[in-house]
């Protein structure tokens, strides 16, 4: 009698939280996403836990790489081991002062060239998930970020922000399925649109599809590509990567591969920017 | 008992997932620690713990790590939730090799139902190939049933006198 209660209370439960979840999803496919208060509270909630995470992996990860330095040199060379396992770990440390130091001058170049204020922000995590391309900054709304914010570093375009807390952002990857950014071919100044490629999430899909690209268009394979500024959301001429092959002809459009020059797996810091791109005035005449 | 367990397991998790999108970002996508806290409750705690404990788990996911519609994991690990609970009352899950199936199928279940809703609620996400589904299940399967292992050992050994 009371397995059978029991039972049935689970099978109550069950049908509230599905037709639950249901409304809400529901809600959100019909409203088109944002970002909810829920959103805003968890990021809030979870941030500071992710920060003090990735702190502590960085500074094992420091760590394990020094020992691993120091043992090399031990191996190498026991009778001068105290004095060069000491040598390996402060060159190695300078070694990463000097790498953080160039990855900060070019973050630093990339800011003075680009016509908008940008800010400076720490990849805290990555997406984790095998279905979407993401990534967690320790910047948010506090900091003059919005939604939609165009994300770059110096080899390239990274995303946009999808989600703003107030001290952290997701952003969202151009490797992303659902990612687009409008695009144009550096020499032949043919407009398309880049979208991360629909592939198997586990299979490390790393190339972008350029869509929309005239079938009669001269497409050289290491050309560049650069963002047309024409989506209201990226900046014109920023690079998004190189073409590395091109499609037959399908119709009036051929579809070409291009390879981000942005190092999507080694992201430790972006620029993200905090105005929106200014949409061209429409004329009287032109409306 | 169950709940601080669960909030610790799911504390965890999200530390663990956080973790490794840093030092393994390509590899960690297989691994969902937040799967295994709703299976050990599901086999442990019941059917309706298993649904409370996926439903936690699954709205963390989707706030820190999901895609623009939220609320679609959740979904799937109440179901996951559910269906190992369920299992759990009605069949004798303790030994090792049946829990190392039960997380298995738990994987696949929860990848395939995932990639059921976001196609029903037209959420563009990418799709596991086979290799990954199983290799994920399999990587799942016998990380989950060593810490199942050890927790157990850990539990037992409290509630000893």
């Amino acid at each position: 009698m009371a397995k059978a209660l029991e039972t049935r209370r689970s099978h109550l439960v069950l049908v509230a939280l599905v037709v639950s979840h249901l409304v809400i999803i529901s809600h959100q496919v019909d409203a088109g996403g944002g970002v909810s208060l829920l959103q805003k509270t968890a990021s809030v909630v979870f941030s500071p836990l992710q920060r003090a995470v990735a702190g502590a992996i960085r500074l094992v990860a420091g760590g394990y790489r020094g020992y691993v330095a120091l043992r090399g040199v031990r191996q190498e060379n026991e009778v001068l081991k105290d004095r060069a396992s000491g040598l390996e770990v402060e060159l190695e440390r300078q070694r990463r002062l000097a790498e953080e130091a160039v990855r900060l001058r070019e973050l630093l170049d990339l800011q003075a060239v680009l016509p908008y204020s940008t800010v400076a922000a720490e990849v805290l995590s990555r997406d984790v998930t095998p279905w979407f391309r993401s990534v967690t900054i320790g910047k948010g709304s506090a900091d003059g970020i919005g939604l939609n914010a165009a994300v770059v570093s110096p080899s390239g375009v990274v995303g946009r922000v999808i989600g703003v807390g107030p001290r952290a952002a997701r952003v969202q990857l151009l490797l992303d399925r659902e990612a687009g950014v409008g695009a144009l071919l550096e020499k032949s100044r043919v407009n398309g649109v880049c979208a991360g490629q629909v592939g198997f999430a586990d299979q490390g899909q790393s190339d972008l599809v350029m869509r929309y690209v005239p079938a009669l268009a001269e497409v050289a394979p290491g050309e560049r590509v650069l963002t047309s500024g024409l989506d209201g959301i990226y900046p014109k001429g920023l690079v998004i990567g190189r073409v590395r092959s091109a499609g037959p002809p399908s119709g009036l459009f051929r579809e070409v591969i291009v390879t981000p020059t942005a190092r999507f797996d080694q992201l430790e810091q972006v620029l993200v920017m905090r105005e929106a791109v200014p949409r061209p005035e429409l004329t009287e005449s032109v409306r | 008992m169950k709940w601080p367990l669960t909030i610790a397991g799911l504390v965890v998790a999200l530390a663990a997932q956080t973790a490794l999108s840093l030092v393994l970002p390509r590899e960690g996508r297989l691994f969902d620690p937040f799967l295994l806290v709703v299976v050990y409750s599901g086999l442990v705690f019941g059917e309706t713990h298993g649904m409370l404990a996926g439903t936690a788990a699954g709205w963390i996911q989707d706030l820190q790590f999901g895609g623009a519609v939220t609320g679609l994991q959740a979904l799937t690990k109440i179901l996951i939730g559910f269906a190992v609970g369920a299992a759990a009352t009605r069949f004798l899950i303790a030994a090792t090799t049946t829990r190392f199936l039960v997380l298995f199928a738990a994987t696949l279940l929860d990848a395939l139902v995932f990639e059921r809703f976001a196609l029903v609620f037209e959420v563009p996400a990418s799709e596991l190939s086979l290799a990954g589904l199983f290799g994920r299940a399999a990587l799942n399967a016998v990380l989950g049933s060593a810490l199942f292992q050890i927790l157990d050992a850990r539990l037992r050994r409290a509630v000893q006198p």
